[in-house]
């Protein structure tokens, strides 16, 4: 029964990120089909409110505050989940963060710290809680599913954030990767690469207007939801994605699948 | 559940299609057999069609009807010969119309010819692009416009990894097949305004892939030569299918999902 092989009863997640925008939706979207979750970000009042939802769903959950720059914290977040629930199943690595500079910058602006920053924030999490949820996970002696968030400017040219576009192009690689590293001990490595998807719905008429602007570029003609990579984490840690690993399944509205002509380009031209 | 985006259907409540109308064109394959009954079991109702008027390709097609039937949903066998543009356009709209409205359209036509390149017919060529490529053409446009009348829809290609990569006697195919993913991300970029996704699953070596053989990972090289070391069951397929049916997914259009046991990972 094919809902059946989605439902995540008895397994143990952990989201870091999950105090907000993406990783909170999809840390509620894993609990609300079945899991415990072990929640992880930096700032602690906002993970407290996502494992406030998860308890009021019925789930367990505990707040782990973690900078995932930090391989010592993120071996540390492993260990709380084995500790608070007994195991591991799902590794889902969401943290991370925008390098956003003005149209303007120029490439030799950007400074060693910068650029490292980057780099660890959005590429070294995914391999430190990667190394750290794989060894737990074999150590308990049962498979499982990581997932790694990267980003559709991984595909495209992204100047004005060109360190996360290199950083997220390295998740693909690494979700690569690992899937086949990982194979041997029933662990599956995908990532979901979201195109442009609000965080949390507009404050104000001002932010509604930008969403409705940009999403005209796209063939969805809107932004994604943040809470539309729940359903899609569901799939990816579930069995029922059994025979899907190192992939990346791309959420952007169409984008990445056109982009040759403005939207709305439509040539009429006689045989 | 309720949370700061509204009441939105985020677990596993985004995946149940009870009330949505499927028409599975190629159930009389494993694969679109597969997905037609999990589509059914995730509470769609679901009109079959195989792609030609052979006997034994229907006969499967009705045993997948009356699986759905037994699950007690609405369902009904329908036939065209899908290389036939007009009837299949004929057959989308019987569908339609017996079923008051198409959410969803699943077209998984499947004919492989391994042969050499240099060997292969104007005729074989032709029956590999007519059937998988114009076939799947062909319903794609049947599908699309009633979803444009009705103002929104789901189509889902079923396709091969052979479309994204070559292989040795397998020319046409390939070519059918990289022609279905390109149609793919055509169409959801013609179509994304009016509220219509289209997308693909690209199955790896499934048990029921004809180039294979035997699908025995003991006795099969091509099969060991998959990360995963098995090949895939028509069974996994329909989770995914489920999934870009659903109205959860809005957001994913013009992809190709690949269902492949890591197969288009290898180095």
């Amino acid at each position: 029964m094919v809902l059946e092989r989605l439902r995540l009863d008895g397994k143990v997640a952990i989201v870091t990120g999950a105090g907000r925008g993406l990783g909170r939706q999809m840390a509620l979207a894993l609990a609300e089909a079945g899991a415990d979750v072990v929640c992880a970000a930096r700032t602690a009042s906002q993970i407290d409110r996502t494992t406030g939802d998860i308890r009021a769903l019925g789930r367990r959950a505990v707040a782990q505050p973690t900078d995932v720059r930090d391989s010592a914290q993120c071996d540390a977040l492993i260990a709380r989940a084995a500790q608070e629930f007994g195991r591991l199943d799902i590794m889902l690595s969401n943290a991370g963060i925008g390098d956003m500079r003005g149209a303007n910058a120029e490439l030799w602006d950007v400074n060693d710290d910068d650029w490292h920053d980057t780099l660890d924030v959005n590429l070294s999490s995914a391999f430190y809680c990667a190394r750290a949820a794989s060894k737990q996970m074999v150590a308990e002696g049962h498979g499982g599913t990581i997932i790694n968030l990267a980003s559709g400017t991984a595909l495209r040219a992204y100047p004005m954030s060109f360190g996360y576009g290199a950083a997220k192009a390295g998740v693909i690689a690494l979700t690569k990767s690992l899937s086949t590293m990982l194979q041997k001990h029933g662990i599956r490595v995908n990532c979901i690469i979201p195109g442009f998807v609000s965080q949390a719905p507009p404050r104000d008429e001002q932010s509604a207007i930008f969403a409705q602007t940009r999403g005209r570029y796209l063939p969805a003609q809107r932004l994604g939801y943040a809470w539309e990579l729940g359903p899609l984490a569901i799939f990816l840690a579930s069995d029922a994605s059994s025979y899907v690993t190192g992939q990346g399944f791309v959420i952007d509205g169409g984008g990445l699948a056109g982009g040759l002509a403005p939207m709305g380009f439509a040539p009429e031209v006689r045989l | 559940m309720k949370n700061e985006w509204g009441d939105v259907r985020l677990g596993l409540d985004a995946f149940d299609l009870a009330g949505k109308k499927a028409l599975v064109i190629g159930a009389g394959n494993a694969a679109g057999a597969a997905i037609a009954r999990a589509l059914g079991e995730a509470g769609a109702d679901v009109i079959v069609s195989a792609t030609s008027t052979d006997g034994d390709e229907v006969m499967r097609a009705k045993k997948v009807q009356q699986d759905l039937a037994k699950m007690g949903r609405q369902s009904s066998t329908v036939t065209a010969d899908i290389t036939l543009g007009t009837g299949v356009q004929v057959m989308v709209r019987q569908a339609a119309k017996d079923l008051g409205r198409i959410d969803i359209v699943v077209n998984a036509p499947d004919l492989y010819l391994g042969k050499p390149a240099e060997a292969t017919t104007d005729i074989e060529w032709n029956r590999v692009m007519q059937v998988n490529l114009s076939g799947t053409f062909h319903a794609c446009r049947a599908a699309g416009k009633e979803m444009l009348k009705q103002g929104g829809g789901r189509v889902i290609n079923v396709a091969s990894a052979l479309g994204e990569r070559g292989m040795a006697n397998s020319a046409a195919y390939c070519a059918a097949q990289g022609g279905i993913l390109n149609l793919t991300r055509a169409l959801a970029q013609e179509w994304g305004p009016h509220g219509i996704t289209v997308n693909a699953i690209a199955q790896g070596w499934m048990e029921h892939t004809p180039a294979i053989g035997n699908p025995d990972p003991a006795a099969n090289q091509t099969v060991r030569f998959v990360p995963m070391k098995r090949a895939g069951a028509a069974d996994e397929l329909g989770a995914l299918a489920v999934y870009l049916a659903s109205d959860a997914c809005g957001y994913i259009t013009g992809q190709v999902l690949f269902v492949d046991g890591g197969l288009t990972t290898h180095l």
